[in-house]
């Protein structure tokens, strides 16, 4: 029994030389046997070349193209390489010109290279028809694509080299498309037939490396089909501050210090004069903490009461202090009665270091003679009233001011991205067909 | 890892460092008091 021979591929369609009937010139056939028609590359003029005879459609006297990727050019997109053998260029009825390129492998059969305004994308015809999801969606497995470009027509400007259909200037196709990020789904129809085209964006990277194009300046506004640049980073990005604030609640909440203690009570003197008084002792035992100061003056109304703090370490007999200071005013005018100013007053000393500290508060009460310029009757610092300043004191380490600045500088850069991606987004869809009025102003 | 999160993974670790030595240090901006440097005296009321 012989062994079974192995399997091999079809061979490729050998490359074909033929002769111009128009201008005479040696025209290479590249797809010979998928090929219909092929322009001459000397004079443009359409050769069918399902004829023996090579019949001569159309001449043209149009000049050479010079194009980017010239023609049999060959190329490795995506894993397989392919060789230009066609090429269009094509537009709106005249307007809002594109090119395209017809690439050719004999095992993988034909796609398009798209170039407008810069951006490249690999077209694939499907072999399916895409779904209809919804009034504006379209499905093709697993893809969701939305409406970009309403019904259009789409013109052959110029034709250069070989193609599988009866290619000619002037052939019109009804157009429309639809987009994702990253991809462009577009429908061509004539009055035989609708052709899907899925056009996969490529990367100037690719391009660079496929077929030696430079990449191009920004292109702007965006294609309909190019995702923007800071949405996927958006998710990440949102992902690690997520985690970094997350890290810094936690650090605070465990750092975040002791509970309010009282550290003493004391008198307010009615004529107002300048008292002093010594707390404490106050222990910190921690290299360094912030220490935090609570006045409470219930009796307080129409008046302020001045208080210098000064932590005094008794070794060292260095001083940390601050000045707080707590108002309340009330009274009552043509919209009613009103008040401002709190009873209370906080103040914090920061980095104060380990140590056994008297807390020194030096006061000074006082009363507000009001708008008319006269003092209530009653003053708030009567002997009858016996007013009293309480104070409470705590330890911590972490602010929560630090925590809102270290929140606003995790935060700044996703809020940078989050309005460039805003811009992006605006800018693209302001090229849709269904743009709202306030996309079409801002561009 | 793209090159922007890598550069932002690593300013959010700045910002958790430098939160953390303010916590270690107790530092604030914001801070009202802090070591003495001369006595400033009684302020007067900020009510208009």
């Amino acid at each position: 029994m012989q062994p079974e021979a192995a399997i091999q591929p079809e061979p490729a369609p050998a490359a074909k030389a033929l002769t111009c009937p128009s201008c005479g010139g040696s025209v290479a056939l590249r797809a010979a046997g998928y090929t219909v028609h092929v322009a001459c590359q000397y004079c443009s003029s359409i050769l069918d070349v399902t004829d023996p005879q090579v019949k001569l459609v159309t001449t043209y006297s149009l000049h050479m193209a010079e194009l980017e990727i010239p023609l049999g050019t060959r190329g490795v997109l995506r894993g397989v390489e392919w060789e230009a053998i066609g090429y269009l260029q094509r537009s709106e009825n005249g307007m809002w010109a594109w090119e395209e390129y017809l690439l050719f492998n004999p095992y993988h059969g034909y796609r398009w290279l798209v170039k407008v305004r810069g951006g490249w994308s690999l077209g694939e015809t499907l072999t399916v028809t895409p779904d209809w999801l919804s009034y504006d969606q379209l499905g093709v497995g697993p893809e969701t694509y939305t409406h970009f470009f309403a019904d259009g027509e789409a013109q052959v400007d110029y034709v250069l080299g070989e193609f599988y259909w009866r290619v000619a200037v002037g052939e019109k196709v009804a157009t429309a498309d639809w987009v994702r990020p990253g991809a462009m789904l577009s429908r061509e129809q004539n009055a035989h037939e609708i052709s899907w085209t899925r056009n996969a964006l490529l990367s100037p990277a690719e391009m660079q490396k496929a077929f030696g194009i430079q990449p191009q300046a920004k292109i702007w506004p965006p294609l309909p089909h190019q995702p923007s640049p800071w949405g996927e980073w958006l998710k990440t990005g949102a992902m690690l501050g997520a985690l970094a604030f997350a890290f810094l609640l936690v650090f605070a909440i465990f750092f975040g210090g002791t509970s309010w203690t009282a550290a003493g009570n004391f008198p307010v003197a009615a004529d107002g004069r300048e008292q002093s008084v010594t707390l404490g002792p106050i222990v910190l035992p921690h290299r360094y903490q912030s220490v935090h100061l609570r006045a409470d003056v219930p009796q307080l109304e129409n008046g302020w009461l001045d208080l210098d703090y000064s932590l005094v370490e008794r070794t060292t007999q260095q001083v940390y202090e601050a000045y707080g200071a707590a108002e309340r005013y009330s009274g009552s005018d043509s919209d009613g009665p009103w008040s401002e100013g709190s009873r209370k007053a906080e103040v914090s000393i920061a980095s104060v270091p380990v140590g056994t500290y008297d807390l020194v508060v030096e006061y000074k009460a006082n009363r507000w003679s009001g708008v008319s310029g006269y003092a209530d009757a009653v003053s708030w610092m009567d002997p009858a009233n016996a007013p009293v300043v309480q104070v409470e004191v705590r330890r911590g380490a972490v602010y929560a001011s630090n925590l809102l600045i270290a929140l606003f500088l995790i935060a700044a850069p996703l809020l940078l991205a989050l309005i460039w991606h805003i811009a992006f987004e605006t800018a693209r869809k302001s090229e849709s067909d269904f743009a709202t009025s306030d996309e079409d102003d801002d561009e | 890892m793209s090159t922007r999160t890598f550069i932002y993974a690593l300013w959010c670790l700045g910002v958790a460092g430098l939160f953390a030595m303010g916590a270690i240090y107790a530092w604030s901006p914001f801070a009202e008091g802090s070591r003495a440097r001369t006595h400033a005296g009684f302020y007067g009321p900020t009510h208009k």
